[in-house]
């Protein structure tokens, strides 16, 4: 069976945020809610780079084995869902995920988070596949029908690739093969630029 | 664009001025980071900001605001002093050469380093990089043209494309992204003040052509201007329509304007928006057609203003021209929700209403297939006749079958086709033309030569030099009849030219003959009917550089323009600058689009960008007194200002301030969030950043100089 994989390529992100409401306005997530999101590190200086981040469906999820009702669960293929009618929102999968990727609906400081929300890999939820319930609760199942996810599909530049992991792999792997020759080799530039 | 965003795929190299792609334009940038990463294609981005196309950059080329033409001259200095020009394109295929290396002889790196703030060695760098990886696509946008010198620098980035040899090849180029999807179609219709549709202009023949196109009586349209001269003099630009409503400069007509009708426009684009409100509570009529209310609804305090609700692209159906000039049918996905009406409906109600439908509909029945039917009849210009909206339907059916580097269909039922038919398609078996003035294919499969337009000789004002500005012997397209050189068509039907010959008798006959029906003529260096022949430097009319105003003064103040005087000599105030040190450039934001009135009413997009700021280097700042995030007064020498968010970075350098210019429904200090139609406040209002950007005008286009003002910033 096929394992389901995100990646997000640096050189290619333009932090154009199209994932972003591409997602949000598929899934008709909240505001506040951010199933992904768009990081830029050293904005507007020299070597910028920006990258797009999710849940990234971990081998060996940290929200898993924190979860204390055990309310998030991991399909066969790899896609990291959670059940929103068994989750208590107690957060202790935000604290344990390297990635920032759990959501909360509500606000406050203190108090009653409410389900905790993320990226669904557009695979619907534990209600039955393309019912209303699910759709509301987790927004499209695109993996059921087929379908990369919203935040992929939309993406103007391809950097963020979604799918099979082989073929996400294979798509990469071209890419940097290409960008190997001549002077994109790494080294190169130091070694041989003239100043 | 002479070439196609496609196209750009097989470029050598790219260089950008004045052009921020990820943020303006997205999508074209998987075929930009395809060159870079396939090609190995350097890109130089040349802007006063680091943007994030400058993130993508290999070389990162920080400019003065309004210096572009120096260095493009610079450019084209190196490149000539050390003779990486492309001697054989410039012998047979460009005129007035040596007129313009009088010109740049002068502007040496050094030179232009003292202009730009760009060190003469990244000149000199940069030159190289362009002369060793050709072809170069080269690409500008607003960041180019919205100057007082802008029809001057638009004309540098031409010329050293074609002191390089880079026109009409594959991967070169000039290829200027237009800013919404539609508006390279918006442009050949020519919704300008001094042009009919397809560029014909407002002669009396050109006049007399359409009418003919549209089976309506000559005399007839004229007797509906007070004054026959009206008829030819070029109405109110975008840029300037307020001033003909406020009635405070002189005006080249009787009356101020009484009425307007704002069509899809978010005038908070206007530089200088605070006289654009006052202009609004002047008019006696005001109609907004758009899906938003935009910042008019909020601005008017009087009750003289019509919201018309029209529907979106999705509610409506036909043709559109994309930046690559390809055409595509729009299909409507649903009928038009609530209340709002599609374009055409609310065209035909007002002309109705008006009381003239039956002059302008004669052969209008099927709505909108017979709007490309007409215009295909009357567009010979820019060759709108092939496609029709059976062939341009059939092209987006079968869309999988054109190849995504060529645009070329391989096989199916378009076959040879170019997608989109890129114009000029002259006749129905044309496959449309995916490269201008590429010789190098028969003009039947969608070659071209250049366009012989302004005779076929002439004697330079500053040398004495008489040229032929025909192409050179044996410099044409394959299969050409004329091997070399020739004028265009004209008397196949008596009478006519390849331009009003609405048999299109004249397009075939050239066709049929290998020959371009526009003829086969060199590029000009010289343009003759410009105020400065070769492009020059001229300092921005509000400069920071007194010391440069006096090398490099601006025009003389211009008689006339369009239908009021502009400003330009006495405007240029050496002192200025000390009052008001800092540069004041704009630009655009990935989140939102134009005037902001739809992207600023989605949640998701306003939640991505809630606020009106300002771009402040940090040293600036901490030089000012104010902290990252504090609230600041940026004032205009017009005496305008606005209150807005102080936001620290170093994309701009310790001399120049950015704002963004998609808000709007704040006014100077003052929230007009209430002042909206009940319900119908945007998410996120904001300073307009149009309020401070100064007065400045091209002396051709009259296009607004928002992008090199000045202004000055105070803690609020």
């Amino acid at each position: 069976m096929a394992r389901l994989k995100f990646l997000c390529d640096t050189e290619r992100c333009i932090d154009c945020s199209g994932c972003v409401v591409a997602c949000k306005e598929g899934n008709h997530v909240p505001v506040g809610v951010n199933r992904r999101r768009v990081i830029t590190l050293d904005s507007g200086k020299p070597g910028e780079k920006s990258i797009s981040v999710s849940c990234m469906h971990c081998a060996d999820a940290p929200c898993i084995a924190v979860c204390p009702v055990d309310a998030i669960y991991q399909r066969d293929d790899g896609v990291v869902l959670v059940n929103k009618k068994t989750c208590i929102g107690c957060g202790y999968c935000f604290m344990a995920c390297p990635f920032g990727a759990p959501q909360f609906p509500k606000g406050e400081v203190f108090g009653a988070r409410g389900a905790m929300d993320k990226c669904t890999f557009c695979a619907g939820g534990p209600e039955e596949t393309f019912s209303a319930e699910e759709k509301h609760l987790y927004g499209q199942n695109r993996i059921a029908e087929g379908k990369v996810p919203l935040c992929a599909g939309m993406c103007a530049t391809k950097a963020l690739l979604a799918g099979d992991a082989d073929v996400v792999a294979d798509v990469y792997r071209e890419r940097v093969f290409q960008r190997g020759s001549g002077s994109n080799a790494w080294g190169w530039s130091k070694a041989y630029d003239k100043k | 664009m002479t070439n196609s965003l496609n196209d750009m795929r097989h470029a050598k190299s790219l260089i950008f001025i004045g052009s921020n792609a990820p943020e303006a334009h997205p999508i074209s940038m998987q075929h930009i980071l395809h060159a870079k990463e396939k090609n190995n294609a350097p890109i130089i981005v040349v802007d006063p900001r680091r943007t994030k196309l400058a993130a993508k950059a290999t070389d990162f080329v920080r400019i003065r605001p309004g210096t572009d033409a120096a260095f493009m001259l610079g450019l084209i200095n190196v490149i000539t002093t050390n003779g990486w020009e492309d001697k054989e394109f410039i012998r047979t295929r460009v005129s007035g050469y040596e007129e313009l290396l009088a010109v740049t002889k002068d502007y040496t790196p050094e030179a232009v380093e003292e202009i730009t703030g760009i060190s003469a060695e990244q000149t000199r760098h940069v030159a190289k990089v362009l002369a060793e990886n050709r072809p170069t696509s080269l690409t500008w946008c607003m960041g180019g043209t919205q100057h007082s010198i802008g029809s001057s620098i638009t004309r540098t980035f031409c010329l050293l494309q074609l002191v390089l040899g880079n026109m009409g090849k594959s991967g070169g180029g000039t290829n200027i992204f237009r800013g919404h999807d539609n508006v390279q179609g918006a442009t050949d219709m020519c919704v300008l003040a001094d042009n009919l549709p397809a560029y014909y202009g407002l002669a009396e023949g050109s006049w007399k052509h359409w009418c003919r196109v549209w089976d309506v009586d000559y005399e007839w349209i004229k007797s509906r201007f007070p004054k026959p001269e009206l008829m030819q003099l070029p109405g109110f630009s975008l840029a300037r329509w307020y001033e003909g409503v406020l009635g405070e400069e002189k005006l080249y007509q009787d009356t101020p304007l009484k009425a307007m009708i704002q069509w899809g426009c978010g005038a908070n684009s206007n530089s200088q928006y605070n006289r654009v409100v006052q202009a609004y509570n002047k008019l006696e009529l005001l109609v907004v057609v758009d899906p938003f209310p935009t910042m008019a609804a909020a601005a008017c305090d009087t009750d003289n203003i019509y919201l018309l609700p029209s529907a979106s692209q999705y509610e409506t159906s036909g043709s559109v021209t994309s930046t690559s000039r390809q055409i595509q049918w729009r299909h409507k996905v649903v009928d038009p929700v609530h209340n709002s009406k599609d374009d055409y409906q609310i065209m035909e109600l007002l002309v109705n209403k008006l009381g003239f439908a039956d002059k302008f509909y004669k052969n209008i029945k099927q709505v909108p297939e017979d709007l490309t039917r007409e215009l295909g009849r009357g567009a010979l210009t820019i060759g709108y006749n092939g496609q029709t909206p059976e062939r341009i339907k059939k092209h987006m059916e079968n869309w999988h079958t054109f190849d995504i580097d060529s645009l070329q269909a391989i096989g199916g039922p378009c076959d040879g086709d170019y997608y989109g038919m890129p114009w000029p398609c002259w006749t129905d078996e044309h496959p449309g033309t995916p490269i201008l003035y590429d010789i190098s294919k028969p003009v039947a499969k969608g070659g071209l030569p250049f366009r012989n337009r302004f005779g076929n000789e002439k004697t330079y004002d500053s040398s004495g030099r008489t040229e032929n500005q025909l192409a050179a012997k044996g410099v044409c397209n394959p299969g050409s009849e004329v091997e070399g050189g020739y004028s265009e068509f004209a008397e196949i039907v008596p009478g006519t030219n390849w331009k009003t010959d609405l048999s299109q008798k004249t397009l075939k006959v050239a066709i049929a003959r290998g020959m371009a029906p526009f003829g086969n003529a060199r590029a000009r260096c010289v343009v003759w009917n410009f105020p400065d022949q070769v492009p020059i430097h001229r300092e921005p009319l509000h400069s920071p550089r007194p010391d440069l105003i006096a090398k490099y003064p601006t025009y003389k103040d211009k008689q006339k323009h369009y239908r009021l005087d502009t400003r330009f000599e006495s405007e240029q105030n050496p002192e200025l600058v000390k009052e008001f040190p800092y540069v004041i450039t704009t630009g655009r934001m990935v989140e939102h689009m134009g005037a902001g009135a739809e992207t600023r009413s989605n949640q998701y997009l306003a939640e991505l960008q809630p606020e009106m700021y300002a771009e402040i280097n940090p040293r600036l700042g901490n030089n000012l007194g104010f902290r990252d995030g504090d609230m600041v007064w940026i004032e205009s020498p017009e005496g305008s200002k606005i209150k807005v968010k102080a936001f620290f970075t170093e994309r701009v350098d310790e001399k120049t301030i950015f704002l963004p210019y998609h808000f709007a429904g704040v006014l100077m200090g003052e929230s007009l969030i209430d002042k909206y139609p009940e319900g119908h406040a945007p998410y996120v209002v904001g300073e307009c950043g149009n309020v401070v950007t100064n007065y400045g005008y091209d002396i051709i286009t009259q296009i607004q100089a928002t992008k090199d003002g000045l202004c000055k910033v105070s803690k609020a």
